[in-house]
């Protein structure tokens, strides 16, 4: 995770409450996803309703910690890997560090 | 993050997949089909407008639905058809298109193309022109069809091709399965399923094969024998007709499933969770297995 990072979500995916489980669904699917969903978990919900285009990556670890009582280190680790796992899906965009 | 095919954990109750027969009308009008007899003006005349589907739409998402499958009729006959598909993969929903094929067009494969669906599912009758035009009752239908799933095809749009196995087409259905295993990534579903008309009628059990003879089909080919045998073989699992999944018919009527039409709930009326959570439940079905309390219950004492 690059602190000063911005991030936007990309349009091609729709978020969906499911029975309490948050999900995006992308709504351009190449033939190999055609049946792939993406369950988020509680955490990776919250960050991900955090991605806003505007805070800065720090910003939304500074945010989360302030909410939630959880260590900073773990969550910016956290934060990577799950920012690693939507740019893989093409789910968020860096716009500018 | 995980990528799934579905979700691993629901309530007992979640209205999760969802079949919406659109419209009854249809360009075709095939042998044994059950709403062929509503595809006439009067009653079309009766059917969801764009504004009302648009809007239930919008309640099923809210209500977390995930699978949606817009079938028919022939769903493209809307003229709406593609605002209301698009629509509902902007929603987010899993969305299968039940279709014929014939009215579909280059341009409107593009457009399946452009916003993909989870899943197409096409008729194909039969493998000679006379035998699916016999069945579909409309003339050039056989060569459009085949155009359709060429068109499709060609933007590897997820396809499944289907039969129903009658009188009129029992001699090609395996040419039609060749065909369509020769095809790579599609799959092929036969059913055996003959349903009365919507009005009652029982015209479609005419083209009915036997027991016997859907024997004699099956026992030609292993996929089709082992289907067979599976079916046989298993208790059949408990129906969860509005548990998971419901119907909602061409003129807005909630239902359990497609074939379980007795009771409903106007969503027209009323919403889209009253008529779920609260009507559904208390909907008779044949199938179900119910769980009636004990009429005595002793009253236990901890002494």
């Amino acid at each position: 995770m690059t602190p000063t990072a911005i991030y936007t979500k990309h349009p091609d995916y729709v978020q969906r409450d499911v029975a309490g489980e948050c999900i995006l669904v992308p709504i351009r699917r190449t033939l190999t996803e055609a049946n792939s969903i993406y369950v988020l978990n509680e955490t990776g919900a919250a960050l991900w309703n955090r991605i806003d285009g505007q805070r800065t990556a720090q910003d939304i670890v500074t945010d989360f910690c302030n909410e939630y009582e959880v260590a900073t280190d773990q969550l910016a680790k956290d934060f990577t890997l799950l920012l690693d796992d939507l740019l893989s899906i093409q789910a968020v965009e860096e716009m500018a560090r | 993050m995980i990528g799934q095919d579905k979700l691993s954990h629901l309530p007992d109750r979640f209205p999760f997949s969802c079949q919406w027969e659109i419209t009854c009308r249809c360009n075709l009008h095939c042998v044994m089909c059950y709403t062929d007899c509503f595809n006439r003006p009067d009653a079309i005349r009766q059917e969801l407008a764009t504004a009302e589907i648009l809007r239930i739409m919008d309640e099923l998402a809210e209500a977390g639905t995930l699978e949606l499958c817009l079938t028919g009729g022939e769903p493209l006959a809307r003229p709406d058809f593609f605002q209301l598909y698009e629509h509902a993969i902007r929603c987010g929903f899993l969305v299968t298109v039940f279709s014929n094929g014939t009215l579909i067009t280059e341009t409107h494969a593009n457009r399946f193309a452009a916003l993909r669906p989870h899943r197409m599912e096409i008729s194909l009758h039969g493998m000679t022109r006379e035998t699916f035009e016999r069945i579909t009752q409309g003339q050039g239908s056989y060569d459009r069809c085949l155009q359709a799933i060429g068109l499709l095809l060609d933007r590897q749009i997820p396809l499944v091709l289907k039969s129903t196995a009658m009188t009129l087409n029992r001699q090609e259905i395996l040419d039609v399965k060749r065909y369509v295993e020769a095809l790579g990534m599609v799959r092929y579903k036969l059913g055996e399923e003959m349903r009365p008309e919507l009005d009652g009628g029982a015209g479609p059990f005419q083209y009915a094969l036997s027991e016997q003879g859907l024997a004699d089909l099956n026992r030609q080919d292993s996929d089709l024998q082992r289907d067979a045998c599976r079916r046989d073989s298993l208790e059949p699992p408990p129906c969860r007709s509005g548990m998971h999944s419901f119907h909602i018919d061409a003129y807005g009527r909630l239902q359990l499933c497609s074939g379980n039409r007795r009771q409903s709930y106007d969503l027209r009326k009323g919403s889209f969770r009253n008529g779920f959570y609260e009507a559904l439940p208390t909907f008779a079905c044949d199938w179900k297995v119910t769980h009636e309390p004990a009429l005595i219950q002793p009253t236990l004492h901890h002494a």
